[in-house]
């Protein structure tokens, strides 16, 4: 009753009108009226109907103007995200229904509070949750909110794979893959122009070459173009044939020669000074052999006009003999792709160069830098090793080793090297298989199919050479 | 600008993007993310231009976001930097700019966008400056598009490179709206 005084009295009170003293028993008993009871019922009844329901707009607007975000997804990738009303403080909602969630491959698990399933088309998705609150009636019609879900395309789908300009006086094949003899050994080696290039139609920048010299020695050489120098593909060919084409010389073969008693010394007296004879040999006539590739690169871009950063390019190479007593490998090497020899019983490695990797992604040197020959770290670039036997050398471009190795760490790691060998085998994802051995008869198939590997954001040319 | 980026095969795959604005604080309202889980933030310019307070937080946000090569860890591309801003700095900018200097980036663009911005003092941040007539949100949009573009190029050649874009001149052409500041 006394509340019910009270209401009445601030009504009035709010329109002008007081119950003064000498009023208080008349006023009692206006309250106490049937017909004034019920209207005074009526208006506290209406007010709490439109307090409830200003309530509940501003409630809606409140959910409206919320933002919410959800997890992006990706095409082909299967989605999974969470969509809790409570973690959004949606307690209050009665009933719901999704749209649009269909058409883009989803759906919503109300057990799991997840919105799960494999999108299936790419952009800027507007879902529309269409939701009831508390308070609202059965038959009133649902608030909807807009929600935007970012469905990525699928990389792969996007990658283009436009053919490389044939008329281009430089040109060489996107792709190459090749298998041959090479000395006592046989060499399986391809070279494919990588998608970043594929996709704008630009030119293989990698290129490698090998050859069975005289008495008894092969070259392998791999030459990796760098991707801001416009004619590297052309720096890659002039490196890796300008080398083999130096070793073919008279005055190189001579050279050579002299390695054989210089080993044979070695062999029989394995010390300080035997070791530093042949380390001085191979410093003097691979240090001269990089330098003439150097000399022969300047010279080709003085004759065409060009910058000799136009040609910029790594370049790593093998020579290796048979000797009775084991396998020597004598070897340079500049820049980001390594070179290595593995055992005949895969129990070790033996890396036959450091690369050179900078501080960010991508840093490295190439044979074209003048500073490479006067740095004191050029005598570190070369490498000789004396093995009983091997199973395989290895040289390979960076498009390989960035997404099979990684970083540096893993190089003189054998398991990462015994991993490789099992992923050339067929342990991938793509179960491509490469059948390393001489009488396969589908060997370039098997390992063009290889080098096709996917590996997101690894889409540099590839240059792999094996000799077994 | 994000759902075209989002159309290069190169840069869902490889780029990482951050937002640090400044206006009387500077701070980065999205950490580095990459770009197929990044999501735009609502930005609005309001109160002071503290842009030394910012380029000291893109300092150590490269600090700390971006990887460097070590024998055990790949190191990330260099980072692109893009700064916009549409008045003159409130702060002591050139000890923020002390900071930013020692930073490696593959390149830095700013954008004096409208009148009330100092392409001159920004050609003291780097050499890659351009500006907008108007800061209206047509010609903003229309440089964003650039920027993206220009990350899509960039992102391609950083990585394939080995060397980095330096000048405007390697980026794709900018939009008529944009005024390159020589």
């Amino acid at each position: 009753m006394n509340d019910v005084k009270e209401f009445v009295k601030k009504l009035f009170k709010n329109n002008n009108i007081n119950v003064p003293a000498a009023r208080v028993e008349i006023f009692d008993q206006f309250l106490q009226d049937e017909q004034n009871a019920a209207t005074i019922n009526i208006i506290i009844q209406n007010q709490n109907r439109l307090m409830a329901k200003w309530r509940l707009q501003d409630r809606i607007a409140e959910i409206m103007g919320q933002s919410v975000r959800i997890l992006n997804a990706s095409v082909g990738k299967s989605y999974e995200a969470k969509f809790d009303f409570d973690k959004f403080g949606w307690k209050d909602i009665t009933a719901y229904e999704f749209a649009g969630l269909q058409e883009a491959g989803l759906r919503y698990d109300a057990k799991t509070k997840q919105i799960t399933g494999n999108p299936t088309q790419s952009g800027d998705i507007k879902i529309s949750f269409r939701f009831k609150l508390e308070g609202q009636t059965e038959d009133s019609s649902f608030n909807e909110k807009i929600i935007t879900l970012i469905i990525n395309p699928d990389p792969k789908s996007l990658w283009k794979n436009l053919e490389s300009d044939k008329n281009d006086p430089h040109w060489k094949e996107d792709d190459v893959t090749v298998f041959a003899r090479i000395g006592d050994r046989h060499i399986l080696a391809s070279s494919k122009r990588g998608r970043s290039h594929a996709n704008v139609g630009s030119f293989r920048e990698d290129d490698f070459a090998f050859k069975d010299l005289e008495n008894g020695w092969s070259i392998v050489v791999v030459g990796d173009g760098a991707g801001s120098a416009k004619n590297s593909r052309k720096g890659s060919a002039i490196a890796c044939n300008g080398m083999v084409d130096y070793f073919m010389e008279g005055s190189s073969v001579e050279r050579l020669q002299a390695f054989d008693e210089l080993l044979h010394r070695f062999q029989e007296n394995r010390g300080e000074e035997t070791q530093k004879q042949i380390n001085q040999f191979v410093y003097n006539h691979l240090g001269k052999a990089a330098f003439q590739v150097h000399k022969k690169l300047e010279e080709f871009a003085a004759n065409e006009g060009l910058h000799l950063k136009d040609l910029s390019t790594t370049l790593i190479f093998t020579l290796y003999k048979k000797y009775d007593s084991g396998y020597a490998f004598l070897s340079f090497g500049v820049g980001d792709c390594p070179m290595a020899v593995l055992n005949s019983d895969l129990s070790e490695v033996v890396l036959l160069n450091w690369i050179d990797v900078g501080e960010f992604g991508g840093g490295t040197r190439f044979i074209t830098m003048p500073e490479i020959f006067k740095n004191e770290k050029f005598a570190t670039r070369f490498g000789f090793k004396l093995l009983e036997d091997f199973s395989y050398l290895i040289l390979m471009s960076d498009g390989i080793y960035d997404p099979k190795f990684v970083v540096e760490a893993n190089l003189p790691n054998i398991k990462k090297w015994q991993d490789f060998l099992s992923d050339l085998s067929g342990k991938n994802e793509d179960k491509a298989q490469v059948e390393l051995k001489k009488d396969n008869k589908d060997i370039t198939t098997q390992f063009s199919r290889w080098m096709d590997f996917w590996s997101a954001g690894n889409h540099d040319d590839r240059t792999l050479a094996i000799v077994f | 600008m994000i759902s075209s980026l989002r159309q290069n095969p190169q840069a869902i795959e490889t780029a990482f993007i951050s937002i640090i604005t400044f206006d009387s604080v500077a701070k980065q309202v999205v950490p580095l993310t990459d770009l197929a889980s990044f999501q735009m933030v609502d930005i609005k310019a309001t109160g002071t231009t503290c842009l030394g307070d910012a380029l000291k937080v893109v300092s150590t946000c490269i600090d700390n976001e971006v990887a460097k090569t070590t024998a055990d860890q790949k190191g990330d591309w260099k980072p692109l930097v893009f700064i916009m801003t549409d008045g003159i700095p409130t702060d002591d900018w050139q000890s923020g700019l002390e900071e930013f200097k020692k930073r490696k980036t593959a390149y830095t663009v700013a954008c004096a966008a409208g009148s009330g911005a100092d392409s001159n003092l920004l050609k003291q941040i780097t050499e890659n400056v351009v500006s907008l007539d108007t800061a209206d949100s047509q010609s903003i949009a229309k440089f964003f598009s650039w920027v993206s573009a220009s990350i899509g190029v960039t992102s391609t050649k950083v990585e394939d490179a080995g060397k980095e874009v330096t000048g405007l001149g390697e980026l794709p052409p900018p939009p008529s709206e944009l005024n390159i500041v020589t």
